[in-house]
């Protein structure tokens, strides 16, 4: 992220528009690096190179692999899974040793070739970790910031809620 | 001085669970004198410390692990099952439709389906109650069900971007809709137990806890009062079994933190809801002689059908399901019937939905998210039946505690696929006429129902009309699981009239032994 954009997210985070806990909650996450304790080097690897492909991002701005890798050493999961699915961890590492020898090595659109073969081999295992990398995304203050979402902004009323009836912190929030 | 967590002595009553099943009678019987007490295996989760958003207020929801079987697995945690002191309804999108009469009566109707043991009448004074105690917001007139006895206690809330476009869609097609009665305020209230309740912000994130109180959630409502009655909630203490004597349940035991501690109470009610509540009896064998624990699980038809508009509409502003129409109550060639609503929705709750409903990945779904502010959701919530292959099992994998891991088998039928493409066709012309583009439908089944029906024969149910198991004398039942029928609506304003008329039976018995 910018230098400009990481000022414009602190600014609205330590604005009185956000309450202490969301405040807490999103400037905690927007420095987190996890690295990697549940996966391995080259699992991690090939996770990463994944993520960056079906959820396109910078790891260096958001570490959305460390994310899942995090949430499964943590345990807490959403509350279900497909009876007929692994535990989600050893469902994913099915999930990537099924891709091809070197995947992360591979140039974009070689991954992007490689992917449907192993949706279609582990269509719920491809299923979750879509929905985690998905929501890990789009929970994260850059992509809030750059997609022009000031939802969390809510310690004030929204006094109008109809189309087009924007406050003035909403209009400003995101690039111009 | 007893330390403030000491475990109450000499219970007349131990309920298990502080949601929409729980709380309302936990106040009726503070009410009433008795002595009182609530098992939650959740926490607390104040107002003030819920933050606005989604991630963070994962705590809401129960994330223990569930084993989803069948041709349509239900999701559970943030789709329908809640965690903490006020269950289910810390997120609640507060929507409190009435069932209409004919919801009560399947079989006598279509042949199929059942048929509950009472009578809407029976209903209807506890509706009027819990909408006035509740500060239930609705129209002067609601059009579809019988002549109210009174309005809603407080005025509609505003209408947000996508009830809007609902509203201008159905006038086109000459479907009459309504604003919806929410349990969130649009203007303050006073609630004894608890203070004043501040007006709703329309902070759009009801489904992630509200943090002003404006919403009607157990805990700054019934629970609220009920411990100002004398009632004690013990929290973070989830409840492993069952203890029996002679055939009489003698209380429950449960773990907070490491401990396994123990509650007994001259009479124990059930009200973990319709997963919890029937695991727990299978695993101590118990109030089953019908064979019924677990059976006829049901899930509302939750279609969605979403769209992206030119128009900026924000969709995290607005009590999210402000616009109703049931004009679909019933439908030619469908057992039952179904309510539209719009939807307004949460960031990561729309793009995960979006994720695992389109299986897009890549630039394409990235692009698409990018429009967030542009969604405008609508949605159905019809009848499902109860089916012999819909069921909750014991399976062999082990939770955390060592107990045995839920599985749940979940087909739709022939009527609910019906149903569902109705629903989806009516949907989909709907968002046509408002000129959406990038429209998508999520086919989903909402809200944990069944699993310990209630009825007058033994043989085919697990508690008599009232909730009181017809196995166990003094073991009673008040959640979901006891719904004979899934109804046409939302469930929790009939779960809190239930729970109330189940505790006036109960006085009453007392009263006569």
């Amino acid at each position: 992220m910018t230098t400009k954009e990481r000022e414009a997210i602190l600014a609205m985070l330590n604005s009185a528009h956000v309450t202490e806990p969301t405040r807490r909650a999103l400037l905690e996450r927007l420095n987190a690096r996890y690295g990697h304790e549940f996966f391995d080097e080259v699992e991690f690897g090939r996770l990463r190179a994944l993520a960056v492909r079906l959820v396109p991002h910078d790891p260096a701005e958001m570490d959305l692999a460390g994310t899942v890798d995090h949430r499964l050493i943590v345990g807490i999961g959403d509350g279900w899974r497909y009876a007929d699915a692994l535990p989600d961890g050893e469902a994913y590492r099915e999930l990537l040793a099924a891709l091809p020898e070197g995947f992360e090595t591979l140039n974009g659109d070689a991954q992007d070739a490689a992917i449907p073969a192993v949706q279609s081999s582990h269509p719920h295992a491809f299923e979750d970790l879509l929905a985690e990398l998905t929501e890990a995304f789009m929970a994260h203050p850059v992509t809030q910031y750059r997609f022009g979402y000031a939802g969390f902004a809510d310690a004030p009323e929204w006094p109008h809620v109809g189309p087009n009836e924007l406050e003035p912190r909403e209009e400003a929030y995101g690039p111009r | 001085m007893a330390p403030a967590n000491a475990l109450p002595t000499d219970l007349d009553v131990l309920v298990i669970g502080t949601g929409a099943g729980g709380a309302p009678l936990l106040a009726r019987l503070a009410q009433a004198g008795l002595k009182v007490a609530a098992l939650e295996a959740g926490v607390r989760h104040p107002p003030e410390g819920i933050a606005t958003d989604e991630v963070a207020q994962l705590g809401l929801f129960w994330t223990d692990e569930r084993l989803s079987a069948g041709n349509d697995p239900v999701g559970f945690g943030r789709n329908n099952s809640g965690r903490g002191v006020g269950g289910s309804t810390l997120h609640y999108t507060a929507y409190t439709p009435r069932a209409q009469p004919d919801d009560l009566k399947l079989r006598t109707e279509f042949g199929q389906g059942e048929d509950w043991p009472l009578e809407f009448s029976e209903l209807e004074p506890y509706y009027d109650e819990l909408e006035y105690f509740l500060g239930v917001s609705g129209p002067e007139n609601y059009p579809w069900g019988p002549q109210r006895k009174s309005s809603y206690r407080h005025p509609p809330l505003p209408l947000n971007g996508a009830a809007r476009l609902m509203q201008k869609a159905c006038a086109e097609i000459g479907m009459k809709t309504s604003p919806a009665a929410n349990a969130a305020l649009s203007r303050p209230q006073e609630q004894e137990g608890y203070g004043t309740r501040h007006t709703c912000t329309n902070r759009g994130f009801c489904q992630a806890g509200c943090s002003i109180g404006a919403k009607a959630s157990m805990d700054v409502t019934f629970l609220a009062l009920a411990e100002s009655l004398g009632a004690q909630i013990v929290d973070g203490a989830q409840v492993t079994a069952l203890t029996m004597k002679d055939g009489r349940v003698t209380g429950a035991e449960f773990m907070r933190g490491q401990e396994l501690e123990h509650l007994s109470a001259k009479t124990v009610i059930l009200a973990a809801g319709a997963v919890e509540t029937p695991r727990l009896l299978l695993m101590n064998g118990l109030a089953n002689s019908s064979g019924q624990v677990g059976r006829n699980f049901m899930a509302h038809v939750g279609m969605q059908v979403w769209g992206q508009v030119d128009d900026d509409l924000r969709p995290y502003k607005g009590i999210p399901g402000g616009l109703i129409s049931e004009d679909t109550h019933r439908v030619p060639g469908l057992i039952g019937g179904y309510l539209l609503q719009s939807l307004g929705v949460m960031p990561v709750t729309y793009a995960t939905q979006y994720a695992r409903g389109t299986l897009k990945w890549g630039p394409e779904l990235v692009q698409h998210l990018r429009g967030y502010n542009h969604v405008a959701g609508i949605n159905v919530l019809g009848e499902c039946l109860p089916y012999e292959h819909n069921y909750l099992e014991l399976s062999d994998e082990l939770d955390g505690r060592g107990l045995p891991k839920p599985r749940i088998h979940f087909s739709f039928g022939e009527n609910e696929k019906k149903m569902n493409a109705h629903a989806e066709a009516l949907m989909r012309d709907l968002w046509g006429r408002i000129g959406a583009r990038d429209v998508w439908a999520l086919p989903r089944a909402a809200h944990t129902l069944g699993t310990a029906r209630m009825g007058a024969d033994p043989e085919t149910s697990v508690v008599n009309p009232f909730g009181r198991t017809h196995d166990i004398e003094n073991l009673w039942i008040c959640d979901n699981s006891t719904f004979t029928s899934s109804l046409s609506v939302n469930p929790a304003l009939t779960q809190m009239a239930l729970s109330l008329r189940t505790a006036d039976a109960l006085v009453e018995g007392l009263k006569q032994a």
